[in-house]
């Protein structure tokens, strides 16, 4: 059993490894991929997109969407764990209730809304992200820390362990997997939303779908949409194999029982 | 020692347990008994302060149980409960290194408490140390919880229906285990549980709650003897008392001595209870028994005619008095 299981947990690596790697050779190569999108867009005066490189409209988009998640999954665990102890409960329905508002808010309004009072730029790209990728993080904490047995929890408080031991000795990895799933949803959401940026002037893999858009050039379009797919499928893969590992760490309780 | 003195718990408007008075001897195992509702693990709760009482005091080992931190307090009182509250995510070995943890004990010893703690359960090191709770066996999973709740070798043990969710035949055996380690610990335990016949084979003081009160508390014997009202002699089985008294006898406290011939071919060892050897008498057909040491040496004889007779002269005593 332990064995087939660290088979799996490879495997997964692996397609991460695979799905990395063509990411690479995508950002690598499409500037020497002329012919192929000439054929796409036989009319065009250039078909390859030349206002940036490719890897530095990566930089940038990772860098964005990292911010978002950071703070996303500092503000939303942190939220999470605060409604769920003695002092911060009555709490518990405001924070549901706004991180759902959060996500049912077009993170277009929400750019169309920042824009006048963040300016144009990566800021209100990053306040948009945030907003939409809050709820499956609010979500999973609340539904991965409520799913910790309360015999566990007791158990754990007879022993003489105090809240905070708790918290981090059993509660946070307990709750784990399901809130790694919270952040692996949000994130790879964000990935694609931080397209939008590229209408609030912030530069990343947005960049050429909309100048594709305006200028009617489906060869741009295609590429910003290929490299934000692969980057999708990169770190969700990513994402996948750390869950992998976690519930192999656990030996889940759930396999067995 | 544990001192209880007219303690009650309300939660609302709802009484959980009323004016409680109980005291535990150092060393004595004391069992609550009474059926679900009654108020048995709430008293046991308030013990390690994991429910605060409404009223009355409570007295540990000489001290307002307020002076103690319930962080502090809770790390020198084991407890174990029916699910066992395994943490899942842990290894045997480090759920059972639980408490000597948090005390800040060096890693070595530990490691050497919890080698000693598995060795003393029946838990082979090779085999479980490195086991998580979910791959463990009932009995096995509740032998963990006792050994975590013993690591720190606290002198109080609280325990919660322990043995109640195992099959009987594993039940029985924790339970004659759970004899043993304390006839070696002596432990303060206080023990709740639903099976009076648990509650009898280990219970130095029995506890019978109703409601919430107490309806009636001794040592097995007594209440097995004197039973107050109809609701402590049902608990206690009715006409199977006779039976369950004589469990809780000795063999040697009933046989007289040896005349000149060998009362008879069946032979029934001194420490058996006289349960075992009413049995005995019913299966092979006799009425007396020859009574033998370890060593199978004859040293006495048991006759049925006597223990009836004795068990009449007592109850004669009793009406005088």
């Amino acid at each position: 059993m332990k064995h087939s299981d660290q088979h799996a947990d490879r495997r997964l690596w692996i397609r991460s490894l695979l799905w990395g790697l063509l990411l690479v050779v995508c950002v690598m190569g499409i500037a020497h991929a002329e012919g192929l999108f000439r054929w796409l867009e036989p009319d065009a005066r250039q078909v390859i997109y030349q206002r940036a490189q490719f890897y530095e409209l990566l930089g940038r988009h990772l860098l964005v969407v990292g911010v978002a998640a950071l703070v996303t999954i500092l503000l939303g665990v942190g939220a999470g764990i605060a409604v769920t102890r003695k002092k911060g409960r009555d709490f518990l329905p405001l924070v549901a209730q706004l991180s759902s508002l959060g996500q049912t808010f077009p993170p277009v309004a929400v750019l169309a809304l920042a824009v006048p009072v963040l300016g144009f730029g990566t800021l209100p790209i990053i306040m948009a992200l945030m907003l939409y990728g809050l709820l499956p993080i609010v979500r999973n904490t609340l539904a991965g820390l409520h799913a910790v047995d309360e015999d566990i929890k007791m158990a754990s408080r007879a022993m003489g362990m105090t809240p905070l031991q708790t918290l981090y000795q059993v509660e946070l990895p307990l709750a784990a997997p399901v809130i790694l799933a919270g952040i692996r949803t949000s994130v790879t959401i964000n990935i694609a939303t931080a397209a939008l940026g590229a209408t609030v002037g912030a530069s990343n893999l947005g960049d050429p779908i909309i100048a594709g858009i305006i200028n009617g050039n489906m060869a741009y379009v295609v590429q910003g949409a290929l490299i934000i797919a692969l980057l999708a499928l990169t770190i969700d893969s990513l994402f996948e194999g750390l869950q992998g590992r976690l519930r192999q760490r656990l030996s889940s309780s759930q396999r067995l029982s | 020692m544990i001192e209880l003195s007219q303690v009650s718990k309300r939660f609302g408007d709802e009484t959980a347990v009323d004016d409680i008075n109980l005291k535990v001897a150092k060393g004595k195992f004391c069992a609550l008994v009474g059926t679900s509702g009654c108020g048995k693990s709430t008293t046991l709760r308030m013990i390690n302060r994991l429910i605060e009482r409404s009223s009355g005091d409570i007295i540990l080992d000489g001290q307002a149980l307020e002076a103690y931190d319930p962080v502090k307090l809770r790390r020198r009182i084991g407890y174990v409960i029916q699910s066992t509250g395994l943490f899942p995510h842990w290894t045997v070995a480090r759920n059972i290194g639980l408490v000597p943890r948090l005390l800040k004990w060096s890693a070595d010893d530990i490691q050497a408490r919890v080698d000693e703690l598995m060795a003393l359960l029946g838990l082979p090191i090779e085999e479980f140390a490195h086991k998580y709770p979910h791959q463990l066996s009932g009995g096995q999973a509740q032998r963990v919880g006792v050994a975590r709740a013993l690591a720190a070798d606290p002198d109080i043990l609280l325990m919660d229906e322990p043995f109640g969710a195992l099959d009987p035949i594993t039940r029985i055996k924790l339970q004659d285990e759970l004899a043993s380690l304390q006839s070696r610990l002596h432990k303060t335990v206080v023990f709740v549980t639903h099976d009076m016949d648990e509650a009898l084979k280990l219970a130095d003081h029995l506890v019978v709650m109703r409601d919430g009160r107490i309806v009636q508390q001794g040592t097995p014997l007594a209440l097995l003897q004197h039973p107050k009202d109809l609701f402590v002699e049902s608990l206690l089985g009715g006409l199977e008392r006779g039976l369950k008294q004589a469990a809780l006898t000795r063999v040697k406290d009933h046989m007289s001595s040896l005349g000149p011939t060998l009362p008879s071919q069946y032979r029934i060892s001194a420490d058996f209870s006289l349960r075992q050897a009413l049995s005995m008498m019913l299966r092979d057909h006799t009425d007396r028994l020859a009574v033998v040491d370890q060593h199978d040496v004859p040293i006495g004889e048991l006759s049925l005619r006597k223990i009836v007779k004795e068990a009449q002269l007592e109850k004669g005593s009793m009406r005088e008095a």
